[in-house]
């Protein structure tokens, strides 16, 4: 697979403070926030009805649960290596939406971290960053 | 030796000498702060310069906190730590029962020397309940959740374009993100920036 540029946000999973505190172990049951994990959209056909990246113009690859993923932040160049624990991000809501740094442009949202993986390559107050993902 | 690594080892060695004085890195913002990180985790694993959790006492320049897994951590604050609390902030505003991200270097004692601190923030995929004066009404995975504007901060991103303050495109139904501080044991934030689909 070439490396997919696109949009990267977080989310928290596993045990959890606040709002947070009603999510779980997503899809996988394994997800923890403080663990170098993430989303993808095209975990399971079913994950893949809910987020529909197609209707986006995008054709993601299937990956399953503990699949490693690496995301180079667009912005920083930092990168991290992370594994499927959960299904999202919810890719067909955000069609068409961009993110840039200068001239380093995403678009469409493709995938999820959790706090840990995100910090590592972003600060988590940016909410949303351009970003390719790759598999080595 | 990178600069990621020298910065490291100086915020260290800062947090071992309990120097609470400027510690050679200055103040960084949060956005910049992250730049520090420079650990190997392989994927999938947990992450030891990384904590979360609700602070049960602050205690000098130390956070004692306790994770969502029950884990305590002693996060040290130093004058290089970023801290967010909607917006970057000062230590005398972080307070027991507020939740928190931290990230920064594991020392020997096992204590977490900070360089960023993100309090109460919360990312919310939410759907639009109704809109009030200056608040929104979400609902996030089946709850309701207040979100308050705050005049002079939050900000709308409509599909990508670039940051205003104006809400007045959010509409009832609309999918939204909602980048945020929570306020503590309430199911209020308030809104640092929200995402909006076009």
């Amino acid at each position: 697979m070439a490396a997919v540029t696109g949009e990267m946000s977080w989310f928290c999973c596993g045990s959890a403070w606040g709002p947070c505190g009603t999510t779980g172990g997503g899809a996988c049951g394994t997800c923890k926030s403080g663990n170098y994990q993430h989303a993808w959209p095209n975990a399971s056909d079913a994950c893949w009805s809910i987020t529909r990246p197609d209707t986006c113009g995008m054709s993601l690859s299937r990956r399953t649960c503990g699949f490693r993923h690496y995301t180079t932040n667009l912005c920083s160049g930092l990168r991290v290596g992370t594994t499927i624990a959960d299904c999202g991000p919810q890719t067909d809501l955000w069609c068409g939406e961009r993110s840039c740094c200068g001239s380093a442009c995403g678009t469409n949202r493709i995938i999820d971290l959790t706090p840990a993986a995100y910090s590592a390559i972003a600060s988590l107050s940016t909410g949303l960053r351009p970003v390719s993902v790759d598999i080595v | 030796m990178n600069q990621s690594l020298n910065r490291r080892r100086l915020l260290a060695t800062a947090a071992l000498g309990g120097l609470v004085g400027a510690t050679g890195l200055g103040s960084l913002a949060p956005e910049a702060a992250f730049a520090a990180e420079a650990v190997t985790v392989e994927p999938g694993a947990p992450d030891p310069n990384f904590a979360e959790g609700r602070i049960s006492k602050v205690s000098g320049n130390m956070l004692l906190v306790t994770g969502s897994d029950t884990v305590l951590h002693s996060i040290r604050i130093t004058n290089g730590t970023s801290i967010w609390k909607l917006h970057p902030t000062t230590f005398d505003q972080v307070a027991v029962g507020d939740g928190l991200y931290a990230r920064g270097v594991r020392l020997p004692d096992g204590t977490l020397a900070a360089d960023s601190v993100w309090v109460n923030i919360v990312n919310l995929h939410a759907h639009i309940a109704s809109v009030g004066r200056n608040m929104l009404h979400l609902d996030h995975k089946g709850q309701r959740i207040v979100a308050h504007v705050v005049p002079g901060r939050s900000a709308a991103v409509y599909n990508g374009t670039p940051a205003v303050s104006d809400m007045s495109l959010l509409r009832v139904g609309r999918h939204v993100q909602v980048l945020g501080a929570w306020h503590p044991d309430t199911n209020e934030i308030s809104i640092a920036t929200v995402y909006a689909a076009a």
